[in-house]
Parts: structure tokens; C-alpha cells; sequence
């Protein structure tokens, strides 16, 4: 045992100068004035108050869960099909289309969304397509649709891969078993199937639903200036307005409404018991 | 009793592989079927087929009276008990009896009445809202079967359901489900590879090989009257041995005529012949039919598993010369060739060739550096078809050589006049090195003695089932050992209460009734 423990301090110390540090830094910006230096820390919980009372504010982080869950919810019910009829296909044909999912996050992720700007202008493609047959144009770019169309496009295949992988991972004896006793094949899909890949699902929303709250350049690229979210802002704060404690504070805010999040998914994935009374 | 299942001329074939055979079989209701066979024989699968979860290639399954080939496995009147349960993890005991009844959308009191009677049948009424994760594997067998049962199917199919068991619940369990299938009074159809499973349970038992059935019949009709061979080494322990039929009611085995109850064969028709272990009884030797030596004794809880000889079976000793020979070592050309003297049968001189010679003599040159062969070029020997001792010479192309004697000798065999039985071996050399490598020592020896035995009535192979010597092969040390082949003797399993002494000189007698006679071709 004594050996193995000295085997993992090279990730002790990693993780404590490259997480708990920073953090640690976070938590003491947020709550100190501006213009400390190491002699002298004021504390005060100014920056929280200026955050929750101002209206403009609120309304932003109001703004970025909306569109967060939304983009969730859009990625479960298309993602959820798209995985249940993969899982359902021979062991060759999975890999080739699960490689299919995955190929684009091979690209970097900005230069994907510099390429969704080009086709949502106003003089992209669909708009060009759309003049040929007289229609249009619609303006499609700097709307809340491009930039939740920018993050279901970039996030989808992490709740496809999750549930993918549940399903795979199920017993298929336990459709036989749902068969034998008489259910049809929605009956069985809604019975067993699915509450047997809610632990996916679950695992999709914690990896789907973070980077959506608090991405910063699908909002800045296809939102324009004028779609600001919590990212965008906390962004500003840090490198347009040089106010690193109000930043600070703002993340803080986020990581804890994340942590809630989480908190909440995970209580719903870990009770099967009480799942099943439920339904006597 | 009517006919509830017709299986016509069921064949099955997975990628060209043919797993089952054309199977016939009539099933009636309110029997307790079993279908027996070693895993592989096509047991799950037809039970598979009945269930719905695989179609058949060829032949039609009436169910009542209906062809339900087409039937999907929801719709059809069975249920099925799984290998592994397959319990829905995601839903407590209550719950995976009732789901069965929510699918057919009961009214919830009706499934409420239903579920705590089945819980009540099963003996497990204080477990409704347990989850089934956290439960024992006989629990988890009863919460099965209860959700099977719950929904009053007319055939209930079990898959093998006590494999994962010990063996003390599965005996409770077997009792337990034989009690359920007469409560419930429905047909089961039970799939096992346990003979004592089998005959504990069944009304009927199909007894299964590669995809055929080999016999239908009830516990003691396939026990006292097994169809072949198979059937009778499958179905309990048995003692079974060539035999003539030399007319009715007249059996000769071990050069004995014996009377037995057994008809219908053609005069001198060869047979094989079943004793139970449990029909033979040990007397003193003059008192017995057959005579023979206590062999061994096993006890085995209620009774002694005795092993009588009544035959001996025809051996021979040989000696082996073990060497620590180091090889020959060529400085010049950087080889080393080995080789070791061996015996050769005066017969075998004719047909000898170089490459015998060569696998004889265990000839083999290498690099010492790299471990890399090198070929042997040239052998060069003279002999004749006298006994004596012939020099031969292997060498390499960069001229290593090494010189070992071919050593010819008759003699070499051992011949059994009553029982028409040879048995062959010749000396040999060997040495400690290859002995201490040898990964299957027996086989080994039988291939370095060329050991081989037949019978001189037919010139069929018997087979060496003895091999026996006295030296440590870990450890072994230069010199001369002897090493003894046999063939097996004639041997009879005997259930006793009483313990025998191992070499005691004693009598077997056996009634003609406990004769039972099969055919060869079956």
C-alpha cells in the first residue's frame, strides 16, 4: 500500500497546483475588493451584491439556463433516436456510424462554428438557396435559433455517445424476458429500455448542459454582440474590463448553481428503489 | 391426457452449423418434461424456439392445436423462467411479478391479489418492496418464477433455472418446484445437463445429443432401460460391457452365459451390457457369478463406492535409461548436435526410414548462440533384421556429427491368450532435461515407449489406460527406471454399505432382471 501512495503524489501535487490553487484564487477574488495587492485583503461581499441586484444581469443569467436547457432538452429527444437506432444495428455497422458521430469533434471546435456563421448569414448558403426558389431571406444569424443551433450541433455527441453506451451496455435478455410476459415492443422500449438508460441520459445532461450554460464563443460568434450569456460576460470581466473579482464572483455564482444541478441529476439517477414504488 | 405441444420435424441450423435435427416430440398437458443433454446438444434452443425467441428453419410447433411458428413470442401462451433471471433491475419484487398483469392491464386490485398470492406460493411474502439487486440467488430464482407464473400460462419453460445455485438449495429448490408444478397443475418444460435433476422432477424426460433425441421416457423407464450407450452413461452411473446375445432371455459377456429377461435380438448379435452399480452385490468368491479383487473404495456418505476387477488387464514393464548426455559441441563451425541411442522392433526394421530415425533418436542440431536449428544433411547407418546393435551417424553440412546405437530386440511384446489381447512397448533413452519438460508425462512416455495394444481377435486398438512408474519427473536423475503399461482390466462399480478391503478375493452375483441389454447400432 505505502508504495502505491508515494506512486500518486505526482498527481497530488499536479491537482494541487493546477485545480485546487486556482480555485482556491477564484473564491478569493470573489470575495474581495478591487485593487488588493498581498499586504492588504479587504473582504467584502460587494461583487454579489452587485451581481443579484442588477437587473441586467439577472435577465443574462436568466438568458444562459434557458437556452442551457433548452439545448438539452433538444439534445435528448434527437439524440435519444439517434443512439436507440445505432445501439439496434450490427456490431460493424455501430462502429461506422458511431465514427460518423464522432468525426466532426476531430475538428476544432471554433473552426466548426466559424463555418455554421457562414452558412446561417444572411447572404450564406441556406439564404442563397432559399432566393433561387424566391423565398427569404431569413435572418438567421445573431438569433437565439443560430446560437442554440450552435450548441446542439457542438454538444449532441456526448448525449448520443452516453446513451449509446447505455444501451448497448443492457442485457438484451431482460427484452426477452419483457417479451415472454407479454409486452410489445413499445411496451417493452417504454418499460424496460427506457428506464434502463436513464443512467445515460443522465450522464448526457451533466455533459451537455454544463459546457452550454457556460460557453462564451458559440454566443459571442453566432449571437453577435447583441446575445450576451453568463460566459460572455464573465469573459468581459476578465479581459475587456480588467475586473477579475467581479469575475471571480460571477463564476462562483455559476459553479454553484452547476453543482445544484448536478446534485439534483444525481439524486434522480441513484434512486432505483424509489423509482420502482412509483410505479405500484 | 391431451396433447398440448406437437414439435414436427424441428431443425435449426446456426451459420450451416445444424444444432438441431428434426425434432419430434409430443408434449401432453400438466407433465413435467425435461429435456436432458450435455450443453450443446440443442436443449436450449428448442426451448428457445417453443418461447419465440428463435425460429426454426424447418418443421411446425402446434400448440393447442394451432401452428404458432408465426406467433411473436409476446402473444403466446408460455412463459419462460430465465438462465439468469433476468429480473428488471429497475423495479422491486412487487413490481416485476406485476408487470406481466400491467401489460394485460388488470385492474390493480385484481393484480394486487394476484401478485401476493404468487409472492405467498414462492415463500417470499415479506419481500414485495425489497429490490431485487439486493437479493440472494435462490430469492431471485423464486421472484422468477413467480413472475412467470402470475400469468396463468398454460406451459411454463425453465431454462436451466438452478444452475447458479448451490448444491443444497438446489436440492430445496428442486423440491420446491416439483410441489409448485403440482399446485399449479400446468406443464413445465424444464431444461437441464443434471441427470439427478432430471429423474428427481420429470414425469417424462427427453434425453438429447447433438441435436437428436435419443430416448423418450419416464425417469425409471429410461434409468432401468436406457436405449444405448449414451443414454446409459448419461442417466447415472453404470457399468457396461461388450457382450453376445446368443438367443432369448441367453447373454454371454466375459465368456459367461448368463440369463437375463432381454428378447428380440438376432442370435449372436453383439451387445452392450448395463449393470447398475446398485443390482450388483458382493459375495464371498465361490458364491460369486463373476469373480474378482477389490480394486478400490470410495465412500461416498451412504454408501461405498466399491471398484471389483474381474479382469486384469494385459501389461508390460520396460525400462527407460535416463542420461544427462550433453551434446556435441562443433568449436569451429559454432553447432551443437545431440541424438540418444534408442530400441527398435525387430518388425520395424523393414520400414524404417530417416525420418523415424531421426524422431527415434530425438536427432537435433542448433546454433548455441541464437537457439536457431540447423538441418541435419546426412544420416548414415547400416542394419539388419537380427538383434544386436547398429551404430548410426547424424551430422550437419559443416560436418557436426554424433554416433548413437540403434539398439534391435523382439521381444517387445506381451501376449494375453485368454482374454486375445497384445500389448507392445520397447525400451528407450531418454533424457532428465526432456523428462523434467514433459507437460503431459504420460502420453509422453506411451509416445517415447511406442506403447501400443490390440486385440488379437479383430486387430482393433484397446487402449493403454495405465501407465505407471515409480520416479519423480521433476527430479529425476540418471539411471535406469522401469515404466509399466496396461490395458484396462474388466471393471464393475459396485454400491456397498459395507468396506471392503482393497485386494480381498471376492464374488459378484447380480438377477437375470438386472441385465440390461443394448444394442450396438442405437
Amino acid at each position: 500500500m505505502k508504495q502505491y501512495r508515494t506512486m500518486a503524489l505526482p498527481y497530488i501535487v499536479w491537482m494541487a497546483g493546477m485545480i485546487v490553487a486556482p480555485m482556491l484564487l477564484i473564491v478569493l477574488y470573489a470575495f474581495t475588493d478591487k485593487g488588493n495587492d498581498v499586504a492588504t485583503i479587504r473582504f467584502s461581499l460587494e461583487n454579489f451584491a452587485r451581481f443579484f441586484s442588477d437587473q441586467v444581469f439577472m435577465s443574462v443569467l436568466k438568458r444562459s439556463l434557458f437556452i442551457a436547457v433548452i439545448t438539452t432538452a433538444i439534445c435528448i429527444l434527437c439524440g435519444y433516436p439517434i443512439a436507440y437506432v445505432i445501439a439496434n444495428r450490427s456490431e460493424k455497422s455501430k462502429l461506422f456510424w458511431i465514427l460518423l458521430i464522432t468525426l466532426p469533434t476531430w475538428i476544432n471546435m471554433l473552426v466548426r462554428t466559424y463555418a455554421w456563421m457562414g452558412i446561417l448569414q444572411d447572404e450564406g448558403i441556406i439564404n442563397h438557396l432559399l432566393s433561387l426558389v424566391g423565398l427569404g431571406p431569413i435572418t438567421m444569424i445573431h438569433t437565439s435559433f443560430a446560437v442554440v443551433l450552435g450548441m446542439v450541433y457542438n454538444f449532441i455527441p456526448f448525449m448520443i455517445l452516453q446513451i449509446y453506451t447505455s444501451l448497448t451496455k443492457m442485457d438484451k435478455s431482460y427484452l426477452e424476458a419483457a417479451s415472454d410476459l407479454g409486452a410489445n415492443r413499445i411496451q417493452s422500449f417504454l418499460r424496460v429500455t427506457l428506464p434502463l438508460s436513464i443512467p445515460g441520459v443522465i450522464s448526457g445532461i451533466t455533459l451537455v448542459f454544463l459546457p452550454a450554460v457556460s460557453s462564451f464563443f458559440i454566443p459571442k460568434l453566432l449571437g453577435g454582440g447583441q446575445y450576451v450569456l453568463i460566459g460572455n460576460v464573465i469573459e468581459t470581466e476578465f479581459l475587456t474590463s480588467g475586473d477579475w473579482n467581479f469575475g471571480s464572483a460571477i463564476s462562483l455564482v455559476m459553479a454553484i448553481i452547476i453543482l445544484f444541478s448536478m446534485y439534483l441529476t444525481k439524486k434522480a439517477d441513484t434512486d432505483p428503489a424509489a423509482n420502482g414504488k412509483e410505479n405500484a | 391426457m391431451k396433447k398440448l405441444i406437437q414439435f414436427k420435424n424441428i431443425v435449426k441450423n446456426f451459420d450451416g452449423k445444424l444444432v438441431l435435427k428434426g425434432i419430434n416430440l409430443d408434449i401432453y398437458e400438466n407433465e413435467f418434461v425435461t429435456l436432458l443433454g450435455p450443453s450443446g446438444c440443442g436443449k436450449t434452443t428448442l426451448l428457445r424456439i417453443l418461447g419465440g425467441f428463435l425460429t426454426q428453419n424447418e418443421g411446425q410447433i402446434i400448440f393447442d392445436g394451432e401452428e404458432i411458428s408465426n406467433v411473436p413470442s409476446y402473444k403466446r401462451e408460455i412463459n419462460t423462467v430465465f438462465q439468469k433471471y433476468a429480473l428488471f433491475p429497475h423495479m422491486n419484487v412487487y413490481n416485476n411479478i406485476a408487470f406481466g398483469l400491467k401489460i394485460k392491464k388488470e385492474p390493480k386490485d385484481i393484480i394486487e391479489q394476484k401478485v401476493k398470492r404468487m409472492l405467498k406460493l414462492v415463500n417470499l411474502e415479506e419481500y414485495a418492496d425489497r429490490n431485487v439487486t439486493e437479493m440472494s440467488g435462490g430469492q431471485q430464482q423464486r421472484v422468477a418464477i413467480a413472475r412467470a407464473l402470475v400469468n396463468e400460462p398454460n406451459v411454463l419453460l425453465l431454462d436451466e433455472p438452478l444452475g447458479a445455485l448451490d448444491l443444497k438449495l438446489r436440492k430445496e429448490m428442486q423440491q420446491e418446484l416439483k410441489k409448485i408444478q403440482q399446485e399449479v397443475g400446468i406443464t413445465f418444460i424444464y431444461v437441464t445437463h443434471d441427470q439427478e435433476e432430471a429423474l428427481t422432477m420429470s414425469d417424462k424426460i427427453v434425453v438429447m445429443k447433438d441435436g437428436e433425441i435419443q430416448q423418450i421416457g419416464s425417469p425409471t423407464d429410461i434409468y432401468n432401460e436406457p436405449v444405448n450407450q449414451y443414454v446409459a452413461n448419461f442417466i447415472g452411473e453404470s457399468n457396461i460391457m461388450d457382450g453376445m446375445m446368443l438367443e432369448d432371455y441367453l447373454v454371454m459377456f466375459e465368456d459367461k452365459k448368463f440369463k437375463c429377461v432381454d428378447f428380440g435380438f438376432a442370435p449372436n448379435e453383439k451387445v452392450d451390457v448395463v449393470i447398475r452399480p446398485e443390482d450388483l452385490d458382493i459375495v464371498p468368491r465361490a458364491e460369486g457369478k463373476l469373480k474378482g479383487i477389490i480394486k478400490s473404495v470410495l465412500f461416498k456418505g451412504v454408501h461405498y463406492e466399491t471398484i471389483v476387477e474381474t479382469k486384469v488387464g494385459t501389461s508390460i514393464t520396460v525400462k527407460m535409461m535416463v542420461s544427462d548426455d550433453h551434446p556435441v559441441y562443433n568449436e569451429g563451425a559454432n553447432e551443437k548436435i545431440s541424438a540418444n541411442d534408442f530400441y527398435l522392433d525387430m518388425e520395424d526394421v523393414e520400414e524404417l526410414d530417416e525420418a523415424t530415425i531421426v524422431a527415434r533418436a530425438d536427432a537435433q542440431a542448433w546454433d548455441p548462440e541464437t537457439d536457431e536449428f540447423i538441418s541435419i544433411k546426412e544420416i548414415s547407418y547400416t542394419i539388419q533384421k537380427e538383434n544386436g546393435s547398429y551404430p548410426v551417424t547424424f551430422s550437419t553440412a559443416a560436418g557436426t556429427s554424433v554416433t548413437v546405437n540403434m539398439i534391435v530386440k523382439d521381444e517387445n511384446r506381451v501376449i494375453n491368450k485368454e482374454y486375445q489381447e497384445q500389448i507392445f512397448a520397447v525400451n528407450f533413452f531418454k533424457k532428465a532435461d526432456e523428462i523434467h519438460e514433459s507437460i503431459a508425462l504420460e502420453t509422453d512416455l506411451k509416445t517415447w515407449a511406442n506403447a501400443s495394444a490390440w486385440s488379437l481377435e479383430d486387430d482393433t486398438a484397446v487402449e493403454i489406460t495405465n501407465v505407471k512408474y515409480d520416479f519423480d519427473s521433476e527430479t529425476i536423475t540418471p539411471g535406469v527406471y522401469e515404466v509399466t503399461f496396461a490395458t484396462e482390466g474388466y471393471e464393475y462399480k459396485v454400491d456397498t454399505t459395507d468396506c471392503y478391503e482393497i485386494g480381498d478375493e471376492v464374488g459378484l452375483i447380480f438377477q437375470p432382471e438386472d441385465i440390461h441389454i443394448m444394442s450396438k447400432d442405437s
